[in-house]
């Protein structure tokens, strides 16, 4: 019954935005090409639907967002699990981490486009700049959160360095490097358009920049109501993992 | 069956020093001598401060001395050992991994195949009265059954010597009078050389043949009670009741001075 009135509650107040919105949209403040009423938004939505092109953008985003995600997972990684074992290394490193990390992923645009061109590769970077930092960080203090003890049981039963990394950090840690891994979805997944707005021509940053060239700012909108959901759906499925691990680890 | 007088543990003029974050030499251990015999159950007890705790660290090989010798089996302790397994007070289980899971894991670091890790860690848990919930995960079993997990974890790789560093001191009494019991047969059915610390009398002289009071500032052995009671003990009988007076009358005689070292300190 809760579920249900937090459900009926939410779709109220999206109603209530909607009619907001048609209202507004009605004053004609804005002519309708500047500020398109929901209904033009939604035959929008339709016209991607049947033309197919929706699932082209959608699909191009993920996988670019995949990529850059992907690759930062595979670099950050290992490395926060060296950094995280290896104290006098992090030492060495942790001040330059500590001084690009706050520097935003567009800082970068202008270098990134010149070393990269056009193609997927900018958007992919510009992604695999904006989970690094996160990643890294939160398996560096995974790692040297692991508790003592385990470590201690580990070396009294003779367990090879491989057992140890393998059976015992990475196990241990696993909790708190999800909470990072999820983290770092969404601050990646915020700069998605940026990255498409670097010459490429598809994709869903793509799509908003696009259709405000052609004054179809309904399109935009779309976009922008595609980029929300998508994120959305990969925030989910992310949280869906984190909540499996905590609860095999006896954490939730 | 255990030899007797065969030494397993010497420790020789042992000290050990801490620097403080504050750059502060402190001893935590001075001239300690103690000879432990092969199957010997020794209990450590004594006040906070005491050493006890570094004590069971150096024979496990988690510290080492500062000065002063500590062998086991004639051999220096140069660090951790397999055939030495400490079981802690919180229990060190690994939550990721089931009941069943956490026994194999000694036997899986050892090396020993699936198959014979697998009929072993079961015929432990059988052992300790745990095979039903062999899949379970720990978060799911009580402060008793987790220690079992980890007794049943170390008696799985059937080392020599088991060092307990206060096992039971976080169970509710009904559970620790049942896992001392518990310990006891095991004891005697594996034959194991065991230091238990703790800082419960009771539980001292119910389970030890020696029962060794170490006094603070600096951490020493102030005094060595011989138990000479049959187990299994009977807890309310006057020859208990006895042992019991005198560590209690000593305890009370090393805390004293405890306060009195602290007000000249002051």
């Amino acid at each position: 019954m809760r579920r249900f009135t937090s459900l009926l509650l939410s779709a109220l107040t999206f109603l209530a935005l909607l009619g907001t919105w048609h209202i507004a949209a009605g004053l004609r403040i804005y002519p309708e090409y500047l500020f398109p009423s929901p209904l033009s938004v939604a035959i929008g939505i339709l016209e991607l639907f049947r033309s197919g092109d929706i699932w082209q953008y959608v699909l191009v985003s993920m996988l670019r967002f995949g990529a850059g995600y992907g690759a930062a997972v595979i670099l950050a990684f290992p490395l926060g699990l060296l950094f995280g074992r290896c104290l006098l290394l992090w030492k060495a490193f942790d001040p330059l981490v500590q001084v690009l990390r706050p520097v935003s992923p567009i800082a970068w645009f202008p270098l990134v486009s010149l070393w990269f061109g056009i193609g997927n590769l900018p958007a992919v970077v510009i992604i695999f700049l904006a989970a690094f930092y996160p990643i890294l960080l939160s398996t560096v203090a995974a790692v040297r959160n692991v508790p003592s003890r385990y470590l201690k049981v580990a070396a009294n039963f003779g367990a090879s360095r491989g057992k140890t990394i393998w059976g015992v950090i990475i196990p241990a840690a696993f909790p708190q490097i999800t909470v990072g891994f999820h983290i770092a979805i969404g601050s990646a997944w915020v700069f998605l358009v940026a990255g498409e707005m670097l010459g490429v021509r598809s994709g869903l940053g793509y799509l908003i920049i696009d259709s405000r060239n052609n004054l179809r700012t309904d399109l935009v909108i779309v976009g922008i109501i595609l980029i929300g959901l998508s994120g959305l759906v990969i925030d989910r499925a992310m949280g869906l993992v984190e909540r499996s691990v905590k609860r095999q680890w006896g954490d939730a | 069956m255990t030899t007797p007088h065969s030494t397993k543990i010497s420790l020789q003029n042992l000290e050990k020093c801490f620097t403080t974050a504050q750059g502060v030499v402190q001893t935590a251990l001075s001239s300690v001598d103690l000879e432990i015999q092969t199957g010997e159950f020794v209990c450590l007890i004594g006040p906070s401060g005491c050493g006890k705790t570094t004590l069971i660290n150096l024979m496990a090989g988690f510290e080492k001395p500062s000065y002063g010798s500590i062998s086991i089996d004639g051999k220096p302790v140069t660090g951790p050992d397999r055939e030495h397994i400490m079981i802690f007070q919180d229990y060190g289980l690994y939550p990721w991994r089931t009941v069943l899971g956490n026994v194999l894991f000694g036997l899986q670091a050892r090396g020993v195949s699936a198959g014979e890790a697998r009929a072993r860690a079961m015929e432990t848990l059988e052992l300790v009265g745990l095979s039903q919930a062999s899949e379970k995960h720990p978060h799911e079993l009580s402060g008793g059954m987790k220690q079992r997990v980890a007794i049943a974890r170390a008696l799985a790789v059937e080392p020599s010597i088991l060092l307990m560093d206060e096992p039971f001191a976080a169970l509710d009494a009904f559970s620790r009078l049942h896992l001392q019991d518990e310990l006891l047969r095991l004891w005697q059915e594996k034959g194991p050389t065991i230091i238990f610390v703790t800082h419960d009398l009771d539980e001292a002289i119910a389970l030890g043949q020696r029962v060794v009071l170490m006094a603070p500032a600096p951490g020493r052995i102030q005094r060595i009670l011989e138990v000479s009671l049959s187990h299994p003990r009977e807890r309310t009988r006057d020859d208990f009741a006895m042992f019991r007076r005198e560590l209690f009358n000593e305890f009370r005689l090393v805390h004293q001075q405890a306060l009195q070292d602290a007000e000249y300190s002051i």
